[in-house]
Formats: C-alpha cells, sequence, structure tokens
C-alpha cells in the first residue's frame, strides 16, 4: 500500500453525511437492504445528530462567501460549519484570539444563526424552545427551502475540495 | 474531523468474484481490506471515496487470480489538533474521563487537563469508577453522561502494536486521541445550556 496524498481535501460533517446518503443511508428500516456497512452506519448515525444533518450545500457556500470579511483561518471556517455555535460563547473556543480579533463577536454569531440551520436539538438561543429530548424525533427545519435536496450528480462522487 | 486521503494498492481478487463487475468487486475488496481500520499517520478509514484508476488485471505464473493497482481516495476521520468536537460519556474514573463517538472509542482526557477546580466522587459500589465534578461560580457540575461533552483535541497518537499484552489489559487501541476540556467559561455555559433544556 503506498500512500499518495495523505491530504487530499478537507471534507465537512455535512459532505461525509451527504455521501453516506447517496449510499442509501438512512434512520428507517431500510438499512438492511442499502450498500452501507455497519461501521459507516455508525458515523451516519453520529452525524445525524449533528448541525450536519439540516444543511445544504447552498449554505455552506453561501456561509463561506459571506465569512471571508471576517479573516478567519480555513480551520476555523470548517469548525464553526460543523458546530454551529449558536452564540458567542460557542465561538471563543473555536477562533483563536477572538478578543483581540473581532469588536464584534455577535456579528459572526448573527451570520451563524442566520446562514446555518440548527442541529435537530438545540434551542435557537439560550431563553429559546427546549424541545423535549426524545431519541429519534427530528424537528423540522427552518423553512422549506433549507431541506437537504437531492444531489443531482445521484451517487456519482463528487470532486473533493482541493486536490 | 474528515479528511479524503489518496492511496494506491495492490492486491489480488479471488478468482470467485470474476464474474461481477470489474469496479464492483475492486471497490468490495478495498472496502474489506480498510474500512473500520486504522492507517497511522492517516486515521480511521470510514469509507472508500472513489477510485480514481484501475490499472494491471495481470495473472501471475502460479497463480490463478487476477492482481490490479488500483487508486483510490478513502474518508479518514482525523481530527485535527485544536478541533472541538461534541462526544458522549463513556467511562470516568480516577484517571479521567474516557469519551465515545458511536464509530470511535479512544478519546481520554486525563486528569490534569480538566478545568480547575474539579473534583472525583469514587463510587462506592465499583471500584475505579466515579464521577467528576467541576465547580465553577460556586455551583458543582456534574459530568454524569447525560449531556454531550466538548472538547478539543491536543493529539493524536497511534501506538504501535505489542508484542504481548497482560491479560488484563484492555484491548489494543491503535489511534488514541487525548484532549482538553474547553475554558471554564465555555464548559460553564455548554452544561448549564444542556441543564436549562433538561
Amino acid at each position: 500500500m503506498k500512500i499518495l496524498a495523505a491530504n487530499a481535501g478537507t471534507l465537512t460533517n455535512f459532505e461525509v453525511l451527504d455521501f453516506l446518503r447517496s449510499k442509501g443511508a438512512a434512520k428507517d428500516s431500510t438499512r438492511v437492504l442499502a450498500n452501507v456497512v455497519p461501521s459507516e452506519y455508525k458515523v451516519y448515525d453520529y452525524l445525524v445528530k449533528t448541525a450536519a444533518c439540516n444543511q445544504t450545500k447552498e449554505n455552506i457556500k453561501e456561509f463561506s462567501e459571506r465569512c471571508k470579511k471576517f479573516d478567519l483561518a480555513k480551520a476555523e471556517v470548517l469548525n464553526i460549519i460543523n458546530m454551529r455555535p449558536s452564540s458567542a460563547v460557542g465561538v471563543y473556543p473555536i477562533v483563536e484570539q477572538c478578543a483581540d480579533r473581532f469588536e464584534d463577536v455577535e456579528e459572526l454569531v448573527e451570520l451563524v444563526t442566520t446562514m446555518l440551520p440548527p442541529p435537530p436539538t438545540q434551542p435557537e438561543s439560550e431563553g429559546g424552545n427546549t424541545q423535549p429530548e426524545s431519541e429519534g424525533e427530528k424537528t423540522q427545519p427552518e423553512s422549506e427551502g433549507e431541506k437537504t435536496q437531492a444531489d443531482s450528480e445521484g451517487g456519482k462522487p463528487k470532486e473533493g475540495t482541493d486536490e | 474531523m474528515f479528511y479524503l486521503s489518496r492511496l494506491e494498492h495492490t492486491f489480488r481478487v479471488p478468482p470467485s468474484l470474476l464474474s461481477l463487475p470489474c469496479e464492483e468487486v475492486v471497490k468490495g475488496e478495498l472496502e474489506k481490506l480498510f474500512l473500520d481500520k486504522v492507517i497511522a499517520k492517516l486515521g480511521l478509514c470510514v469509507s472508500v471515496y472513489d477510485i480514481r484508476s484501475i490499472k494491471g488485471g495481470f495473472i501471475f505464473p502460479s497463480d490463478g487470480a487476477p492482481t490490479y493497482t488500483v487508486v483510490f481516495r478513502l474518508i479518514m476521520f482525523r481530527p485535527f489538533e485544536g478541533e472541538i468536537i461534541a462526544a458522549k460519556l463513556k467511562e470516568s474514573n480516577s484517571t479521567g474521563l474516557r469519551l465515545s463517538l458511536g464509530f470511535f472509542d479512544d478519546i481520554y482526557i486525563p486528569v490534569e487537563l480538566f478545568p480547575i477546580p474539579s473534583s472525583f466522587k469514587p463510587d462506592p459500589n465499583k471500584k475505579d469508577k466515579g464521577t467528576w465534578e467541576w465547580e465553577f461560580g460556586g455551583d458543582p457540575f456534574i459530568v454524569d453522561g447525560i449531556d454531550e461533552i466538548l472538547f478539543r483535541v491536543r493529539s493524536i497518537s497511534y501506538p504501535s502494536i505489542p508484542l504481548e499484552q497482560p491479560e488484563q489489559a484492555k484491548p489494543f487501541a491503535p489511534m488514541r486521541i487525548t484532549n482538553a476540556v474547553t475554558t471554564m467559561r465555555y464548559v460553564c455555559v455548554c452544561l448549564c445550556l444542556s441543564a436549562y433544556q433538561n
């Protein structure tokens, strides 16, 4: 076995989830029929509970365009997309020297909360609607347009982020 | 958390599979070889992303099966240093916490990297196990496994396979992630929020 490129591109949690979905992974009982191995299902089960499950490609693209003005490192943008911090307190550990780099962290937080849909059981703000935490219950995404759309390429592999 | 890695591998395809389409067989063999396995320095292989090229198919003398050289990309789980990840508590004892992601269980937070002040309350029923408690602003926050723990990745190590293991040792872990619980303010609000949710 030869390693040609240890890092042929980073993937957000959403991209991995999308790939697994295109292979046929789903939450319901069609599991045995799909071409997905149990170890891949464990990854799917983890990702479906994070913020990635409600995201779309358009959300992420637009978000990374809009946060260019904050001059964040690629790793920080990736972390924010994966974790979807809903308050300033969530941003501080992700962004190094946050207080020095931004005068107004709230602006970044607002961008995150407006551009990226919330994960299934996260309340929108600190005192917001508390969702009952029941197993397997997914709350509806915020608006119809934010539902994950079926990929037009079907199951074909997509280009990675960088070669 | 996830990277793409491009690898090349040469392997033999058993003759029993030759009636199926070549790409399918190659993908199946790659999945058998790499899925859910740790490759040193690359991480845990989650899935075969795509196959870039399949070359060869030669049958070597005295062998009954073709050998292919395949270039392919794998999705590897390999968090970078400084990444923030959410995980569930798996075990809690006097040396620290062990967390689990469902597909990966060897995440350790040693005692030295806990927020200060933390204290350990041993469980009277089971020796070695117990719960950790963190005091902040006069309120104790108990790490009890109900809420998710957000941690920052400190380091990843790939210990080499041991030649011998004592009988009581834990199963060998080819990839270990060591972490720090994040800054005090963050953990406090995180635990507050989760307590509010519950």
